[in-house]
């Protein structure tokens, strides 16, 4: 059985039912390795309800729905079809930016509203979103939340579920719910009504109901809304680079400026990285940059807010001289032709044209994970050796080290950079990324967000949350419609 | 009601005769409830084997780790976890500490200290677990609730033992959370504690920069240590303010210049209670720094990891104080009591001093979340204290409340109780009401809603105002539990 | 005051395990926080000290059940008093005197515990604690030429106490004790076989009515001497003399010291000049009848007021551990030519008991054992080649055990120390 058209069509409007075939083949494969399945139908509903009705009419004709939020390219392979017959659920129009709270430090948006639409209202209102490091133009905020993405402030990740504060999700039973602070009592409209913003995240009871839906890849339910923390605009900030050859040294002066709080924006990029995020859409600019910069390099932004902003960043740069002199390193305004504080505006907003992972050679595959601080070097080098086993040097792909949670470990992600139209490419990036992921399991790297399939490998080391989260998923999606065949589901 | 003899046997054959009592004479020690035995298991394989035994024989049970209050029912076993009191790892470079339910917040932060790390110790005080969830004094600076918390080693209910995020993955403590969902949303969110699902048995806290001395060097003896040494770049003050609004402006935005170690929301009443060694003391000291404030303040502590930097957050304190009409209260500036209010503060967290000394019991509603919020409602809950304090029923706290900014003010914690004496059943009775009234309020009102009541106000009345979380509960519970022997359905009032 | 009395006190635990640790001030790593030997080492709660008070206000609730795990309980109890200090740094509150008094209970109750019950036998037969094995109690002092307080009119009654009169190996104390304070030109005597013992231990090991009865006969005895100050190198007698005596009436005006408080004085006056001893680093024992049980007894009678709050009228005054004789052995030991004084981590009112008090020793020497090894442990770490102490009993079982497990420990009483030094 499935969803018959003339009810999808009553549910979301005629407008917005696509079945066109550059619609289906549109949404049937994206930048990623996943093997292209063509959806049945594409909707993009307007709002809850709609999504509600939605789920409600998987559910019955037992139809797998695939949510998606932001717009293309996609790069994961999660919100392509694992099955055939799905209805893939474009929330991109649901773009209200419901609220920005300066005095709460706090936004609610729903999920088609990307980076680019949000920081500017923000920022009207005196605060900024702890972002991704340079979200492609077209991701969601929401989305990116959702899919536990670092972002590039760790002394404001308190947690690994920051930014996200409260949600409010369609499970796939077709019941909704609102966590935390938002689950109640009342409407978030009566919630409104007596002063209450949505942001505090537990809850209700002993259950933290945002980790839940927070890294499914939309296989419990549908987000509808969501609110996150944001940090306050700073008055005065000076940005800084720091080059070196080896990245143990880089790493050890990370955690100390995330330690001592001395810093927000702070993460090391290899030489590669470094010039794609900084690259101008020009030719051979990023290969002039990349030629010029060291292996390694930190970078970090001092901030100062409302009172005394300038004797702030003064305080913490002397500090932070104090900490380079003993590690001997040098932090500097500008390394190998890439100003510290160009590079802060740049991450500062979603990435430029074209999407910077795109910039060397068209199309980019990922292998990401969380690593303890002190392991990075072992693992860089790992697949250092592994890259070069299949004619890869070191400064062919990119590496991305970002501090996550407060100093207590690092998102690490290596940019192996391909070109689309060279098969020999394609199939050395693929080989290389199988073998890295296993490789690299094995010595100690933790895969939390899993994709694709280094999903299944991930997901079987663990047997026993593997049966609890089976078990659960069966509790939220009963059905198994939502978003079939990603993770372990 | 003891355990009958092959059940006493199995148990017995867990953790060894000398770990198991199910005498009823001796039950009363244990929270005064008619327990059906108390076993001390000694490490994770032992909980595992007592918990499947407990599923074997439907046995209903449930664990403590250093075991301040609780409210059991009677025939439960009860693990207490006193025998696991290791602490596993101090890693220093990944800023995270793992230990066992019986190590003591005291004992983690004495050996935290040596290394300039720290850990946030909770309001129940340094002899509890420091693998609480809670709220304390740092919470400012260091964070609260689970979200300090990062992989935990956890025994199901049915007794399988899950090890969340990196630690089931690749054996590490760094990270709790996936692959994929995260497992934490069922074991780990605010206080109160209600009953958790099964047991926790080893669990990595997130660790904070210590920029204070590797240890208080203290002269004196019990119950008055003081500190022999102010220690550099670091202040404690008490500002009052004429209205409360000044004084939540002040504490926003000193959660926002981000520059406090510690803001504690305390009433002078609580202050009092912390820097006397008797209820004479205390009630002689609360009326002096009556005198001295002018309204509601709260307690700041700030430290520097540099002399400038000292220099640059006292300046800012003292501009934002200057901004709200602040006023420091002079008591706390005598270096005496300042050196008390740090080293409890950051060291133990007195806080018998401030709930059990002068009556024996207190009853609580504490809040967690959106402070702002919390404060107007916390505004009426005082109030409706002074007809009791008038009536002698409590203790005078001048219908104070407490609270502070959590996260540098990006979230909160509120709380209000009534201290009163436990063998006064009109105490008591007219306690509960002001509780029960209060909280209804709050949920009428949409402030907040408690889910710590009776399974049948869960049912009723909180669940259905609150997303219908408790039907989503039970299902979980169930999956989790299917012999139920975790008791009333997971929900449970914290005080009888 | 019997059990009944404490019944607010004992309602009043919040069960917050404070009981269980030093004062929370004074945890100084992982290691060394405990300090309650009962409960570290048979675990469940009820040894506690908070434990204990919630059995004894269920007993008087609902009646007391003298069942085999109940008897257990209250005889594996030091009463040390370690967490009636740990508990007053918060609390307002009786810990250890209702502690006391359940035991006192049983044994009005019938209940006494066989091998404590052999020991008081021995006392009420021989006026001694310890087997007097055909010995005589004045043997120590054999031709010392020691004067009878008796017989001749001294300034001080030296009162040596039963462990040091009759065990050989303790005799050493004794004899060194005299001979400072002859080198002093102290006027003192002692009561040679007449001194019969204090009583105390009967005390702590629940015979009420034993200890009163031997108290009568030992004040008679001092008193008979017209001393107007007694001193003993013992902490156990000390602390019966000083606190116990007074509790009950029977101290009158008599001037109780321990050795180290008079040697205090005698150094700071000039008349004991220490001029030779050995290199050593030391730690000290602080024994608990000298330390945080050896203060002073507060009288005081008054009423709970009415309402919300356990405050008395007129206010009631707490004894918390603060005025113990903690600094007198520590200035003596500064004072030593030689000798290096390192602390342990629990020192003073917080000081892990060595072991040997509230009868434990008697009714389970296993016990006192395993919490003198503790002890040796704690000492050990502090990278001392001696632990001293002021108490017989301790250093007794401080040698017992580490002759059985070993260790290079070795053990002193203060006395000997200064008696090598002058």
């Amino acid at each position: 059985m499935m969803i018959e058209r003339k009810k999808l069509a009553e549910t979301v409007g005629e407008s917005n039912l696509y079945d066109d075939e550059a619609t289906l083949e549109a949404y049937s494969r994206d930048m990623s390795f996943a093997n292209p399945t063509r959806p049945r139908f594409v909707v993009k509903p307007h709002t809850a309800t709609e999504v509600k009705e939605l789920v409600k009419l998987a559910r019955e004709t037992n139809t797998p729905l695939v949510p998606v939020s932001s717009g293309a390219p996609h790069f994961r392979g999660d919100t392509v079809p694992s099955t055939g017959g799905a209805v893939v659920v474009d929330l991109s129009e649901m773009k209200k930016i419901v609220f920005v709270d300066r005095a709460r430090r706090v936004a609610m948006v729903e999920p088609g509203v990307t980076f680019g639409e949000l920081i500017p209202v923000a920022r009207e209102e005196g605060i900024r979103l702890n972002m991704p490091l340079l979200p492609r133009s077209t991701k969601s905020v929401v989305g990116s939340m959702l899919e536990r993405e670092p972002v590039v402030m760790p002394s404001y990740q308190w947690d690994v579920s920051d930014p996200l504060a409260c949600l409010e999700v369609v499970f796939g039973t077709g019941d909704d719910f609102r966590t935390g602070q938002a689950a109640g009592p009342g409407t978030v409209e009566e919630q409104w009504a007596v002063g209450g913003r949505q942001k505090a995240p537990y809850g209700p009871h002993v259950a933290a109901w945002h980790r839940l839906v927070q890294g499914a890849q939309g296989t419990m339910g549908i987000v509808t809304w969501a609110s996150l923390r944001c940090e306050l605009l700073p008055q005065v900030q000076e940005a800084f680079l720091v080059g070196s050859a080896r990245l143990g040294p880089l790493l050890e002066m990370a955690r100390w400026l995330i330690r001592l709080r001395l810093v927000n924006e702070c993460f090391v990029l290899s030489g590669l990285d470094l010039a794609a995020v900084s690259a101008q859409a020009r030719p051979g600019h990023l290969q002039r940059l990349r030629s010029a910069l060291p292996a390694w390099t930190l970078f970090y932004v001092v901030a100062g807010y409302e009172y005394f902003p300038e004797e702030r960043v003064a305080v913490n740069i002397k500090d932070i001289s104090a900490l380079g002199q003993r590690l001997g390193l040098e932090p500097v305004p500008a390394l190998g032709g890439i100003s510290a504080r160009e590079l802060m505006k740049t991450v500062q907003q979603p990435s430029g044209e074209p999407y910077w992972k795109l910039r060397y050679k068209g199309g980019c595959e990922d292998v990401l994970f969380l690593a303890p601080f002190d392991r990075l070097e072992v693992l860089t080098e790992l697949v250092a050796r592994l890259a070069l086993e299949d004619g890869l040097t070191v400064g062919e792909y990119g590496v991305y080290i970002q501090p996550t949670v407060q100093g207590t470990s690092c998102h690490c992600e290596f940019n192996f950079f391909y070109d689309p139209d060279d098969a020999q490419d394609v199939l050395r990036v693929k080989r290389l990324v199988a073998a890295a992921v296993r490789s690299l399991l094995d010595a100690g790297a933790f895969f939390s967000r899993p994709y694709g399939e280094a999903a299944g490998i991930v997901m079987n080391r663990d047997a026993a949350s593997l049966d609890i989260l089976r078990r659960l998923k069966k509790i939220f999606d009963p059905a198994a419609v939502m978003n079939p065949g990603k993770l372990c589901f | 009601m003891a355990l009958d003899k092959e059940i006493y046997a199995a148990f017995a054959g867990v953790v060894g005769e000398e770990n198991i009592c199910d005498d009823p004479a001796l039950m009363p020690a244990y929270f005064f409830t008619d327990f059906a035995a108390v076993v001390l298991p000694k490490s994770t394989a032992e909980v595992q084997a007592v918990v499947r035994l407990c599923n074997q024989f439907r046995l209903q049970f449930r664990p403590i780790c250093t075991g301040w209050t609780g409210f059991f029912r009677p025939g439960t076993v009860l693990l207490d976890l006193r025998r696991m009191d290791q602490i596993v790892e101090i890693n220093e470079k990944n800023m995270y500490a793992v230990v066992e339910p019986y190590v003591t917040s005291a004992q983690l932060q004495a050996e935290l200290f040596k290394r300039g790390l720290c850990t946030n110790l909770k309001g129940a005080g340094a002899q509890c677990s420091a693998m609480l969830r809670g709220h304390g004094h740092l919470d400012q600076s260091m964070g609260a609730d689970d979200r300090n918390h990062l992989a935990v080693e956890w025994v199901t209910p049915d007794g399988e033992l899950v090890r969340l995020g990196s630690l089931g993955s690749v054996g590490e403590w760094f990270s709790g959370d996936g692959p994929g969902p995260s497992l934490r949303s069922l074991i780990s969110s605010v206080v109160p504690p209600s009953c958790t699902p099964g047991v926790f048995t080893k669990v990595a806290m997130k660790l904070y920069h210590w920029p204070g001395p590797t240890r208080y060097s203290l002269t004196g003896y019990s119950p008055r240590y003081l500190l022999a040494e102010k220690p550099p770049n670091m202040m404690a003050r008490y500002y009052s303010f004429p209205t409360l609004d000044q004084m939540w402006q002040a504490e926003i935005k000193i959660g926002e210049a981000e520059i406090a170690l510690e803001l504690m929301g305390f009433n002078v009443a609580m202050v009092a209670a912390n820097i006397t060694t008797s209820n004479e003391e205390d009630e002689a000291m609360f009326k002096r720094l009556s005198q001295e404030v002018q309204g509601p303040g709260f307690f700041v502590i700030i430290a520097g990891n540099s002399p400038d930097d000292f220099a640059y957050k006292k300046k800012v304190l003292e501009t934002i104080i200057a901004e709200n009409e602040g006023m420091s209260l002079k008591s706390v500036e005598d270096p005496e009591i300042e050196g008390i209010l740090l080293t409890q503060c950051t060291r133990i967290s007195a806080s018998v001093r401030e709930t059990f000394r002068p009556g024996g019991n207190f009853k609580s509603i504490p809040i967690m979340g959106q402070r702002d919020l919390t404060i107007r409602w916390a505004v009426g809950a005082g109030q409706a204290k002074l007809p009791l304090i008038e009536q002698g029923l409590i203790a005078d706290d001048g219908g104070g409340f407490f609270g502070w900014g959590v996260e540098h003010g990006h979230l909160g914690k509120t709380e209000i109780f009534c201290k009163f004496s436990p063998l006064n059943p009109e105490a008591r009775k007219a306690v509960d009401a002001w509780a029960e009234q209060q909280s209804n309020r709050a949920l009428e009102e949409k402030y907040f809603a408690l889910t710590m009541g009776p399974p049948e106000q869960i049912d009723s009345k909180v669940g259905p105002a609150l997303s219908n979380y408790h039907l989503w509960w039970y299902k979980v519970l169930a999956t989790l539990d299917p012999n139920e022997v975790i008791p009333d359905k997971g929900v449970s009032k914290l005080h009888p | 005051m019997a059990l009944e009395e404490y019944a607010g006190d004992m309602s009043m635990c919040c069960r917050c395990s404070a009981c269980k640790f030093v004062p929370l001030q004074q945890v100084k790593g992982f290691k060394h926080a405990n300090v309650c030997p009962s409960i570290s080492r048979y675990n469940f709660h009820f040894y506690s000290g908070g434990g204990r008070l919630n059995l004894g206000y269920a007993g008087l609730k609902n009646g007391f059940q003298y069942v085999p795990r109940y008897l257990d309980v209250l005889y594996n109890c030091q009463l040390c008093g370690a967490c009636d200090v740990s508990c007053k740094y918060g609390m307002d509150m009786e810990v250890l005197r209702p502690i006391q008094e359940m035991r006192i209970k049983a044994v009005e109750d019938g209940h006494p515990h066989p091998a404590l019950e052999t020991v008081v036998s021995r006392m009420r037969a021989t006026g001694s604690m310890v087997p007097v094995a055909g010995r005589k109690r004045g043997d120590w002092a054999e031709g010392l030429g020691l004067r009878n307080a008796l017989e001749e009119k001294v300034e001080i009654l030296y009162h040596v106490g039963c462990l040091t009169s009759f065990d050989p190996e303790r005799q050493k104390v004794a004899r060194a004790t005299a001979r400072v304070l002859d080198r002093a030109g102290v006027s003192f005597g002692v009561l040679g076989e007449a001194e019969t013992c204090c009583g105390g231990r009967a005390y702590e090991m629940g015979h009420q009515a034993d200890f009163l009865a031997q108290a009568a006969k030992s004040k008679e005895l001092v008193e008979k001497t017209g001393v107007k100050t007694l001193v003993t190198s013992c902490a156990t007698c000390y602390q019966v003399y000083k606190v116990l005596y007074d509790r009950f009436g029977l101290k009158d005006e008599l001037e109780v010291l321990h050795i180290t408080q008079l040697l205090e004085r005698l150094l700071g006056e000039g008349r004991l000049k220490p001029s030779r001893g050995q290199e050593i680093t030391v730690t000290y024992h602080d024994p608990c009848h000298l330390g945080r049980l050896g203060e002073p007894w507060i009288h005081w009678q008054g009423k709970k007021i009415p309402g919300d709050r356990f405050v008395f009228d007129p206010p009631k005054p707490y004894r918390r551990g603060t005025h113990g004789v903690y600094e007198p052995p520590r200035r003596v030991l500064a004072a030593l030519p030689g000798v290096r004084l390192v602390e342990m981590d629990r020192i003073k009112e917080y000081a892990w008991c060595g072991g040997s008090c509230g009868g434990v020793i008697d009714s389970n020497p296993e016990f006192a054992e395993w919490t003198a090894a503790e002890r040796l442990a704690e000492a050990t770490c502090t990278g001392a080649e001696a632990i001293v102490t002021a108490s017989p009993w301790s250093e007794k079982l401080f040698a017992q055990v580490l002759a059985k497990n070993g260790g290079d420990l070795a053990v002193y009483d203060i006395v000997e120390l200064v008696d090598q030094a002058v």
